[in-house]
């Protein structure tokens, strides 16, 4: 265990390296609250409007509601396992004793309480200049149902990463453009963090409440609004539990195989 | 345990895509990939005993590197056995990781931002060495490598020597008890150099640590390496001690000769090739069986006031085994 603390410690050094970079970043998160809010906030500047269920108050909680979880959630290191196979740094972690994944796993963690200490201090103040209608979940239980269902989002993201991450033991050339294809493409739209599932038609959602994706960013969200909970939430925290265990199977299967025909390159 | 390494019929074949230069060779590679199969490794055996200090010498793309990485489980031998330490490589077994070390003249594993104190520190906790061992590892290597100023400055501002010295300091933390070091000099100003193959011999020397080393440097293998293994086109070509290289591989011996005159000096070229001529001294190779002949045949005709006969220097051998082409005998 002291091993993946140290791990955890070296991550958190590592991101204070560059600290102009890091304001960089942080000021860039802000900005990028401000253009969403005021976006919402211009589509719902009629008080009474009310679309697929959702008035001003709840859209604007929705979004917001997505910048938290997606922070939680999808903010991610382990985007640079792709590139460690197809360089062959991933030797350096090979022939440490070490679990690769619970290595990239901690990062991704220290990289999470980084993010979440400061989007703490950003929302507190943001929340002071824009005073947004958003809604404040208070029943304890309902919140305790909330992290739960986001430490399920980050298990079944990370698994999902680390298999889309093994492309290049096969082709090293594609490792950002499948990562591409599923972070950027099939994440982001089915997961809810551009829209909210329940706007589309009955029978989409049925099928999409099957796959994993919506419980990286809807589900925990719905959750949070009071909007899923008893049976609804049993229900979506199995299917959430089934997922990672199949995804941790998978991959199991395809990184041994992948080491298989790994080819150290780099020299 | 008697051998520290074993090696027996060791074959390594990679799959590998051809592209023809270009965007249009990369769109046809797209659609139908040209696969090739490349033959790393034809069967290799060997072995090596606790406490050994092997060079493993051969040309660019002879198998050496993917010798190693087999042997620190990194890669998957296609077939054959290979065992270190009685561990299967393949395995990664911590206890077999614990043991090992392989370091890579340009592979890093240090954090590129943070002073290498850092990296070490890590390591300290992922090898799950105890404090009192990891300081007393620390202050030895860093004795040796004389790099205590150093190691609270980030890495990326080290020279590329001061950071290879960080590099071997992070790999041989634990004390690893088989060390797979390839290309340890490369890129190293000479002194440099010196100090790393110093450390070398030393860490041999003091923890009786079984070494496997491939070099290009001569230095590195004639200071460091009493046996040699020569590896070319992914087949074992020689095997013994470094100074067998010559009677095994040199078809000639030379000859030098002192001439008390310059008279018929073009005429000493029927004897043997000459490889210098600067009156008084001439410089010939001849073929090792003509030798003695061709001596005689020069002290007969030719105004000879000194010969000596000696083997071709161990370094022109070792020159010709990176180039490649020797042939098994």
């Amino acid at each position: 265990m002291n091993k993946y603390l140290q791990i955890f410690k070296i991550s958190f050094a590592q991101e204070f390296a560059y600290k102009a970079n890091f304001i960089m970043w942080r000021v860039r998160n802000v900005f990028q609250i401000f253009l969403i809010f005021f976006l919402w906030d211009a589509v719902f500047s009629d008080q009474g409007r009310v679309v697929f269920g959702y008035d001003r108050t709840k859209i604007l909680t929705y979004v917001f509601g997505v910048m938290l979880v997606r922070a939680l959630v999808l903010s991610s290191k382990s985007v640079d396992i792709a590139r460690d196979i197809a360089t062959g740094e991933l030797s350096n972690y090979l022939l440490r004793p070490i679990s690769y994944f619970k290595y990239w796993f901690t990062r991704d963690v220290s990289s999470k309480v980084l993010n979440i200490m400061f989007a703490v201090v950003e929302f507190a103040i943001l929340y002071l200049i824009l005073k947004p209608p958003f809604y404040f979940q208070t029943d304890i239980f309902t919140n305790l149902s909330f992290l739960i269902s986001v430490g399920v989002a980050i298990l079944i993201f990370s698994t999902l990463i680390f298999i889309v991450s093994t492309v290049p033991f096969w082709a090293p050339e594609l490792g950002w453009g499948s990562h591409f294809l599923v972070t950027v493409v099939v994440v982001e739209s089915l997961s809810g963090s551009v829209f909210p599932i329940d706007v589309l038609p009955q029978l989409v959602q049925r099928v999409l409440m099957i796959t994993p994706f919506p419980y990286l960013i809807y589900f925990p969200i719905q959750v949070y609004l009071g909007k899923i909970g008893g049976f609804q939430y049993l229900q979506g925290t199995l299917i959430s539990l089934l997922w990672i265990v199949v995804l941790w199977l998978v991959l199991r299967r395809v990184w041994s195989k992948g080491l298989k025909v790994y080819q150290a390159f780099g020299r | 345990m008697d051998k520290a390494i074993i090696v027996d019929r060791l074959v390594k074949n990679f799959e590998v895509t051809e592209k023809e230069p270009g965007l249009t060779g990369a769109v046809k590679s797209l659609f139908s990939p040209k696969k090739k199969t490349i033959r790393a490794l034809r069967g290799i055996s060997f072995t090596i005993t606790p406490g050994e200090l092997v060079g493993f010498i051969g040309p660019n793309g002879a198998g050496k590197t993917t010798t190693l990485k087999t042997l620190s489980g990194l890669l998957f031998p296609t077939s054959g056995f290979v065992s270190v330490l009685e561990y299967d490589p393949w395995d990664r077994r911590p206890e077999f990781l614990k043991q090992i070390a392989l370091v890579m003249g340009q592979k890093n594993q240090l954090w590129w931002d943070l002073p290498a104190i850092e990296t070490f520190e890590l390591n300290r906790a992922i090898y799950e060495i105890p404090k009192r061992d990891y300081e007393e590892n620390l202050k030895e290597l860093v004795d040796l490598l004389e790099i205590g100023k150093l190691i609270n400055t980030p890495v990326r501002k080290l020279s590329l020597g001061q950071r290879m010295r960080m590099e071997l300091t992070a790999a041989l933390i634990h004390k690893p008890k088989v060390l797979f070091l390839d290309e340890p000099t490369i890129g190293l100003d000479l002194v440099a150099q010196a100090k790393t193959r110093d450390f070398i011999y030393e860490y041999n020397k003091k923890y009786g640590a079984t070494i496997l080393l491939t070099s290009h440097n001569m230095d590195d293998l004639v200071n460091l390496a009493r046996r040699v293994v020569v590896i070319d086109e992914g087949r074992i070509i020689f095997d013994g001690v470094l100074e067998e290289l010559t009677e095994r591989f040199a078809k000639e011996k030379i000859i030098s000769v002192t001439l008390s005159n310059e008279n018929d000096i073009k005429r000493i070229e029927t004897i043997g090739k000459v490889k210098r001529m600067a009156f008084p001294q001439v410089v010939l190779s001849v073929p090792r069986a003509a030798t003695a002949v061709a001596a005689a045949e020069l002290l007969q005709n030719f105004p000879v006031s000194d010969l000596t006969i000696e083997e071709i220097p161990i370094e022109d051998i070792i020159r010709r085994v990176f180039k490649g082409g020797l042939k098994r005998k």
